[in-house]
């Protein structure tokens, strides 16, 4: 094992300082949140700079040019023309209309089918929903199920060509299977034939399966109801308003479900940052060398003290600007 | 005579820095005294691991890293663990990317989780078979990063060797792997696992490339996206997505080694819990304010 160079200590100590000054902003604006702010704008057009020039500019002169590699400089060369002409200004929109031209013309290509065309396809599913047999579904059909891995597919698949399951109580007791593989195949029994011990797999093909339905029949309302919500071309009254009010709900559930996960997100980050200073990303050994802990409590009491100093004096300072009069 | 303040308006007054305060704590006390929630993998992680698992050895994956340091929290988790079970499968890698902030992370992700052996024989806690240290330009390559957003994702839809100049990051000619020189576009490989934190990201790999070629496709994402991304998983344009620390820590747990992402996965259910109890705070001390108003007037 290697010591950890000077140089990596003090930069994991200056990330978790920077890290305390950006979250000092909960408490307040402050010096040191600025410090933090203007270290990372500053540090991340630089870094812009070294990448596009690195990645993109020096790999085109790093081979043989052709005529077309004028195109972009060309265009790139109109959009500037405006600083030496103004008569000339009108040249700045072709690469403009260029560009939109060819985003808009990917994206209508690109958003039809898979946005329309596929959601669409998904939309219009059959609203009866078949559980799928265990005793005649291949091997990739099984897989398909969210809970059923290829592993146990394949396993299912030799186990019920020695002996055909009974139900799927009696597929869950084959012994290839393993504890964790039983459960997950459990938890898909909503979905698979042979939901109790009596039911024979082979008894119960073409079985509904209800959950499916449920599904199926809850997303066509939610699509319905949603997009008459944004169709205006019938006033929202009567059993129309009532129906797109439905829609709303449904447009809310939704905005819940992202606001929900957006939480989660801000949380996550919070959380790495506290696992930061721990030293979870690195080796325990790394770790041990580089005391985040101990880094984390100094860059505190230091931003504390900093900002109780920093307070004093902007109160002193206010008191020192204060005509005598008004401050009498 | 001083009226007493009534407590739903003492709520509303309430300094919220307590509620940053209160947070902190939250985060920071699990981390030292772990919760130990349990951690069932949903459905639609389940399905991109069993994606994963279906691969063959020498089988080509595309390894698209569209993230930025503050996504790490979410996407690193999951990254560590997908290509522990990539290297399990024994499968040949190709990564690249279409953000500018990601290279300096790929390069040092590359350099831990791929170089190396990230679970050899005895690594303690692990339940599964071990990987081994991958070799440049033999077992993985690194194509590094191009601007263009879309335009990089039809183009190496079309012909990827031509969209990195028939190189790789470090100058080796692509014709020079064997199997890269069978790989010439994206429909030659098997899988594509899109570590995504935005845009561009899964979604437009969706929308640009999945449906005109029809591509097998995995995604990760930070957990804000998933709403928009559940709709593709549902019409079967993306086999699989882990959504956020969560999802990460599902497949940390499906792959067999739990990691920093159970970790934070156990403090992210306290946090969870924190903002609950203040939601159902806020609303009571709105509701009571607001029937009290009501009664006075």
């Amino acid at each position: 094992m290697t010591d950890v160079a000077t140089i990596d200590i003090i930069g994991a100590w200056v990330g978790i300082f920077l890290t305390m000054c950006i979250l000092s902003f909960l408490y307040g604006d402050n010096p040191f949140y600025k410090l933090g702010e203007h270290l990372f704008i500053g540090v991340s057009i630089g870094y812009i700079v070294v990448v596009q020039f690195r990645n993109n500019f020096y790999v085109k002169f790093d081979r043989d040019l052709t005529w077309w590699d004028l195109a972009p400089a060309a265009l790139v060369a109109m959009m500037f023309v405006k600083f030496a002409s103004k008569q000339l200004v009108w040249l700045g929109r072709f690469p403009l209309a260029f560009v939109i031209a060819l985003y808009a013309g990917q994206s209508i290509t690109g958003l039809v089918g898979s946005d329309l065309g596929d959601q669409i396809k998904t939309a219009s599913r059959s609203l009866v929903v078949h559980k799928i047999d265990l005793q005649t579904a291949g091997a990739n059909e099984l897989s398909n199920v969210p809970g059923v891995s290829p592993a146990i597919a394949t396993k299912l698949a030799a186990e019920r060509k020695d002996h055909p399951f009974e139900s799927l109580d009696d597929a869950l007791t084959r012994p290839s299977l393993t504890d964790s593989e039983r459960a997950d195949l459990a938890d898909e029994r909503g979905v698979l034939v042979g939901t109790d011990a009596r039911a024979t797999a082979a008894g119960g093909r073409n079985q509904i399966d209800w959950f499916g339905v449920a599904s199926q029949v809850l997303l066509l309302i939610a699509l319905l109801t949603g997009l008459l919500y944004f169709y205006f071309s019938i006033a929202h009254k009567g059993a129309i308003g009532r129906v797109s009010r439905v829609g709303v709900w449904i447009l809310m559930i939704g905005f819940g479900a992202s606001f929900g996960y957006t939480v989660q997100g801000r949380i996550a980050l919070a959380i790495a940052r506290a696992q930061d200073v721990r030293g979870k990303f690195m080796s325990p050994h790394d770790a041990a060398q580089i005391h985040g802990e101990v880094a984390a409590i100094v860059s505190a009491v230091i931003i504390i003290a900093g900002i109780w100093l920093f307070g004093r004096h902007e109160k002193r300072h206010r008191a020192g600007a204060t005509p005598p009069a008004e401050a009498s | 005579m001083t009226d007493r303040v009534h407590w739903s308006d003492r709520l509303q007054r309430f300094d919220r820095r307590w509620i940053f305060l209160i947070m902190g704590l939250a985060i920071v006390v699990p981390l030292y005294l772990p919760i130990g929630f349990p951690i069932k993998p949903r459905p639609m992680t389940k399905a991109a691991f069993n994606a994963v698992e279906e691969l063959k050895p020498n089988d080509v994956v595309l390894v698209s890293m569209d993230l930025d340091p503050a996504s790490t929290a979410e996407l690193e988790p999951y990254y560590r663990a997908v290509i522990l079970q990539l290297k399990r499968k024994n499968v040949k890698l190709a990564f690249t990317t279409l953000w500018y902030q990601a290279p300096p992370l790929v390069e040092r992700w590359l350099r831990e989780t791929v170089d190396v052996p990230i679970a050899p024989a005895g690594t303690p806690g692990y339940v599964g078979a071990p990987d081994r240290a991958y070799v440049r330009n033999v077992d993985y390559v690194y194509l590094g990063f191009r601007e263009g957003k879309q335009n990089i994702m039809l183009g190496m839809g079309a012909d990827l060797h031509h969209v990195f100049d028939g190189k790789t990051d470090d100058g080796t000619p692509l014709d020079s792997i064997p199997w890269m020189k069978t790989s010439r576009s994206l429909g030659d490989f098997k899988l594509m696992v899109l570590v995504s934190a935005g845009s561009p990201g899964a979604k437009e790999y969706v929308q640009y490339v999945q449906n005109r070629y029809n591509l097998r496709m995995v995604a990760v994402t930070t957990a804000v996206s998933t709403t928009d991304l559940a709709p593709y998983y549902q019409s079967g344009q993306l086999l699989g997505i882990v959504a956020g620390l969560s999802g990460s820590a599902e497949y940390e747990v499906l792959v067999g080694k739990p990691s920093i992402g159970v970790e934070g996965a156990d403090v992210l259910n306290a946090g969870h819990g924190v903002v609950i109890v203040a939601i159902v705070l806020g609303n009571l001390a709105y509701f009571a304010g607001r029937r009290r108003k009501r009664k006075a007037a």
